[in-house]
């Protein structure tokens, strides 16, 4: 199974909607590190994206859509971040008609590798890269044992989650939340608890659009 | 933490926008606000002068919209709330403050500052743009170590920078490099440290952005509210200086002869009466150290809302340096004028 350029944008909206959902939980861990407005500021980016992305006409587009928006909407560090985090995985997927496992695997990658340069922040460090890294490897890793994209997903999602939930007991290297030093550990860093939203809005998006399907055949 | 909910704005996604065509107008004879929501010069600078602008998270009025005018900068780019502007908003202020010898991109070092800079950068190489260059600040000594100065975060004691940098892009003949360097010349002879009492709200999300007990002040607070590193019991106004001018005097370090400009920024809910008082305590130990007072700048520059703290900033004067202290400035919040 492929993800086409729909099925993108119907996760660009199943993200903003998970955002908003936890839209205050986000900006409540950020005023523990940072200015707690995380969450106020995400949610205009993905909201912003979602009416960007309407007229896309390739997975690229979508993706790079969303990341000029979320650069430029957001500001920031949080938007130069994710608005970079998107536009390698729009530079991966140009000339794509659709995403496959590998590719969708190779997208995050790429957009790990920009996140990683830009914001110069290594795995520990207590940062958005502690959920991104190993939810690309857990993709990665999927993608060598030629498990379904489904499965893939949801495992990539749980590898978020746990990511997020491991920066609590990190000290933090980088953005505003480096100068709180030892104060820091015991909480979660909103951004990393971002991206496990994300991969987590992802794999329920395609778990529900698949029974969905299953459903529609059993009927047919 | 507790909601504040006593913030006279209307909706909180209008703040930005609101802000600004107040204002606009409120001095229209020095700023103009261009359509995208940039602050540029009602009368631009020269042909052949540099152009200096600075992008910056809103929130800390009057910086940096109240320094747009002629001896200070060009341009402003006032991002959302806290958050720096993206890098097309900030290749359009580039534009805006290209007056043919370059333009100067000042960041005030924090992470999503620079980001966003070195974004903008890279647009300019992109379109072809090669007269930009980026000079990155800071001077704040609680934000690391001696030693990893480029760590450190940039606060109040930017000021100095922003004023002298100004009346030296002023000059004509003055080249891009040389504002560069004159820039990190004033930097390096920079040092703040801040304090602060009671927190601010952040206005979008009506959250108070720290809490302190009732009887602690926190030495080395950031101007988004970053908690410091040191907290200790609060006393009162010479015991605060007491405990902030050594480190301040210990880390450039500024000696015995020195000459010195005194910035005493409020963060927001001081009065000008507990200003004065603590500028009393910094005199009188500047004195003992036979550190001379040049000139003295008492008031709100960068703020975080209605926190109560203040900055206390010294920089290193030579007499060049003290010539463009002294020279005009017309913003709407900063104004020197010769006497």
């Amino acid at each position: 199974m492929t993800i086409t350029t729909d099925n993108l944008k119907d996760m660009v909206k199943a993200i903003s909607t998970a955002l908003s959902d936890s839209k205050s939980d986000l900006n409540a861990l950020d005023s523990e590190l940072g200015d707690g407005d995380h969450g106020t500021t995400i949610c205009a980016g993905f909201a912003a994206a979602v009416n960007a992305i309407e007229e896309a006409q390739t997975p690229s587009e979508v993706l790079q859509k969303t990341a000029m928006t979320l650069m430029n909407r957001m500001g920031g560090s949080s938007g130069a971040l994710f608005g970079t985090l998107f536009l390698r995985a729009a530079m991966t997927v140009k000339e794509f008609d659709d995403v496959s496992s590998e590719l969708f695997g190779a997208m995050w990658q790429a957009g790990l590798e920009g996140v990683i340069s830009r914001g110069k922040a290594q795995p520990g460090d207590k940062t958005m890269v502690d959920a991104l890294s190993p939810a690309v490897a857990s993709l990665a890793q999927a993608s060598t044992a030629g498990t379904s994209l489904g499965e893939a997903l949801r495992h990539a999602a749980s590898a978020a989650a746990d990511g997020a939930q491991a920066t609590a007991n990190m000290q933090a290297k980088y953005g505003r939340a480096r100068y709180v030093g030892e104060r820091a550990v015991g909480h979660v860093d909103a951004g990393a608890k971002s991206i496990a939203l994300m991969f987590g809005a992802m794999a329920d998006y395609w778990a529900q659009m698949n029974a969905a399907e299953e459903d529609s055949n059993g009927e047919a | 933490m507790a909601a504040r909910t006593k913030k006279l704005i209307n909706q909180p996604e209008h703040i930005l926008q609101d802000m600004l065509e107040g204002f606009a107008a409120a001095y229209p004879d020095i700023v103009r606000l261009t359509d995208t929501g940039l602050i540029v010069r009602r009368q631009p600078k020269a042909e052949g002068k540099v152009g200096l602008m600075i992008g910056n998270g809103s929130g800390h009025e009057p910086a940096m919209i109240g320094l747009v005018g002629p001896g200070l900068f060009d341009v402003n780019v006032p991002g959302e709330i806290f958050a720096a502007p993206g890098p097309d908003r900030i290749l359009e202020g580039i534009k805006e403050a290209d007056r043919g010898a370059g333009v100067l991109v000042c960041v005030s070092h924090h992470a999503g500052d620079l980001m966003n800079a070195e974004m903008a950068l890279e647009l300019c190489a992109m379109e072809g743009m090669d007269n930009v260059e980026m000079v990155v600040l800071y001077d704040d000594i609680s934000s690391a170590p001696k030693g990893q100065e480029p760590e450190r975060r940039g606060t109040a004691g930017l000021f100095f920078t922003w004023k002298m940098l100004g009346a030296y892009a002023e000059q004509e003949g003055v080249t891009l490099a040389q504002c560069k360097t004159m820039a990190e010349s004033i930097r390096d002879n920079t040092r703040t440290l801040a304090v602060a009492m009671t927190p601010g709200t952040n206005p979008v999300s009506g959250e108070v952005m720290f809490s302190l007990p009732d009887d602690e002040i926190e030495i080395g607070m950031g101007v988004h509210g970053e908690v410091g590193q040191g907290r200790r019991k609060f006393v009162s106004a010479d015991d605060t200086i007491d405990a902030m001018l050594p480190p301040i005097i210990e880390d450039l370090p500024f000696v015995a002869g020195d000459d010195v400009l005194v910035f005493l920024n409020n963060s927001g809910s001081l009065t000008q009466m507990e200003l004065f008082i603590l500028n009393r305590r910094v005199a009188q130990l500047l004195e003992e150290a036979n550190i001379n007072v040049y000139k003295t700048y008492i008031g709100p520059y960068a703020t975080t809302q209605e926190m109560a703290g203040f900055a206390l900033s010294l920089c290193r004067v030579d007499d060049m340096l003290k010539a463009l202290w002294d020279a005009p400035a017309i913003g709407a919040n900063v104004r020197v004028v010769q006497p």
